[in-house]
């Protein structure tokens, strides 16, 4: 890792401002995020919405299971965008291997409820050890920063219910008044018939939440897993040190 | 140093702070605070609203219709003026932002005015719409200095108030000057480096005291210690230097 090169002001901060500093990046570098990561999210959403004939419920519970893969494509995007690098979906595509096909199993199935996926997500990804030295290293990660570590995730899917229940209702808002009780019902699937296209609307809305709302998420976990770093091992030193030696 | 401080600004740095110029011309870098911690923030003032009114809730039974009257005036006021009341005390923070380190400051780095504090408060019906502060949440997503509707109508800030000190005593070491004159930002990063030194392992405090090695005196041997003496010199523990 050349940390000269990190085009990103590393110094000592509460873990909750890191989690803004990576709000921030995915603002600096939303047309690189989004340009990779919607056509695969896309395809992804579209293949999960289809599933709504099965069960009305399977759609939002596939794109919630998959989550952690999807997370990998967003995380490859921000480590290159750590280092000031625009990327586009043919450098995704080029990396595919790893991105998609690394470790699979435990992506999908434990490390699904980890309470804290975005912030050990890194050391996964990005740090390449394997067996007890990774298990060592997440717990050297982890050491008092369990509480920030679920908290923004807590706050990150309190942010999710909002905006989802929020475009809910603002369908409502716009309804006529006489029929909001109706639209209401609908929505719910309490509705006489086209109870699959109601569902097929709440899956959407959610699907549409996630596309807006994931990048944010991993971003914070990737920046808090940063200033960890700059705790332990002074990477803002370095930073400072390359810059002027 | 000309040629050094031009290098900083070709590094295209992303940070969160929020520069506010004062009156007098200074410019104040303010520590913006983003939708995480204050949506945490909210929901533990939640808690504690809804904890007082139990309480009161309890307390009103015995006094049958004005408990009623009463408890109406009470809710109306937990809603809507307890963050008032808290952000106009001296930490400029209710219970749940003070949790979390943040304040509330007005965008010019003062305190924030009681106008502002109310502007800022009643704002949060339009940050509530459509339901449950979507609109609130996705401006201090997409906004650069994460302000909410609210703040944006008052001029207001919410601030981190609490720093984070990695730094510890200046290990000993006999100070020596460096071989040239250092820019201020060097200097910070050496003595930085030096306060790090309980934190850091023995291998890595050395890692990185090689890479200063050009402006130590001498060759080769205990980088680390040559820096450390450095460090002392710069924060002016010059007295032990005459050994060298």
């Amino acid at each position: 890792m050349q940390v000269d090169a990190i085009a990103v002001e590393l110094r000592p901060r509460p873990m909750w401002e890191a989690s803004d500093l990576g709000v921030r990046l995915v603002q600096a570098h939303a047309r690189s995020l989004w340009r990779t990561w919607l056509p695969l999210y896309l395809v992804f959403a579209l293949l999960a919405l289809a599933t709504v004939e099965v069960s009305p419920w399977l759609p939002p519970v596939l794109i919630f299971w998959l989550k952690p893969w999807l997370d990998r494509s967003i995380l490859f995007v921000l480590s290159r965008a750590v280092f000031g690098q625009a990327t586009g979906f043919a450098d995704l595509w080029a990396a595919k291997g790893s991105v998609w096909g690394g470790q699979l199993i435990t992506t999908l199935l434990w490390r699904r409820f980890s309470p804290w996926r975005a912030f050990t997500q890194p050391i996964y990804q990005l740090e390449g050890q394997r067996g007890t030295a990774r298990r060592q290293r997440r717990k050297q990660l982890l050491r008092q920063q369990r509480g920030a570590a679920l908290g923004m995730q807590i706050a990150f899917s309190c942010i999710t219910t909002s905006l989802t229940f929020g475009t809910l209702a603002l369908a409502l808002w716009f309804a006529p008044e006489e029929l909001r009780g109706d639209v209401l019902n609908w929505m719910a699937g309490r509705g006489q018939d086209d109870s699959v296209l109601a569902s097929l609307c709440t899956a959407g809305v959610y699907a549409a939440v996630v596309a807006l709302l994931e990048p944010f998420y991993v971003a914070a976990g990737f920046a808090m897993y940063l200033n960890r770093r700059v705790q332990l091992e002074a990477w803002d030193i370095e930073q400072e040190f390359r810059r002027a030696f | 140093m000309q040629h050094v401080s031009a290098e900083h600004q070709a590094v295209v740095s992303l940070d969160t702070l929020y520069t506010a110029e004062t009156p007098e011309g200074i410019a104040l870098s303010l520590r913006p605070a983003g939708a995480a911690p204050r949506a945490l923030a909210y929901l533990v003032d939640l808690g504690v609203r809804f904890g007082v009114f139990m309480v009161l809730s309890i307390a009103a039974i015995p006094l049958g219709g004005m408990g009623q009257g009463l408890l109406l005036v009470s809710y109306f006021l937990l809603e809507w003026f307890y963050p008032v009341f808290f952000e106009l005390t001296g930490s400029g923070a209710t219970p749940g932002k003070r949790i979390f380190g943040l304040q509330v400051v007005m965008d010019s780095g003062l305190p924030v005015t009681p106008a502002a504090a109310i502007t800022r408060n009643l704002l949060r019906a339009a940050d509530f719409f459509p339901f449950l502060y979507a609109s609130g949440l996705l401006t201090m997503l997409l906004r650069r200095d994460f302000k909410r509707l609210g703040d944006l109508a008052a001029g207001t800030l919410v601030v981190y108030d609490d720093t984070v000190a990695l730094h510890g005593q200046l290990p000993d070491a006999p100070a020596t000057a460096p071989v040239r004159p250092l820019a201020p930002r060097e200097q910070a990063a050496i003595v930085a480096w030096a306060g790090r030194a309980k934190r850091l392992t023995p291998a890595r405090l050395d890692e990185l005291a090689q890479l200063a090695r050009s402006v130590t005196p001498g060759q080769g041997g205990d980088a680390t210690g040559r820096l450390l003496g450095v460090a002392q010199w710069l924060v002016g523990n010059r007295d032990t230097g005459g050994r060298r």
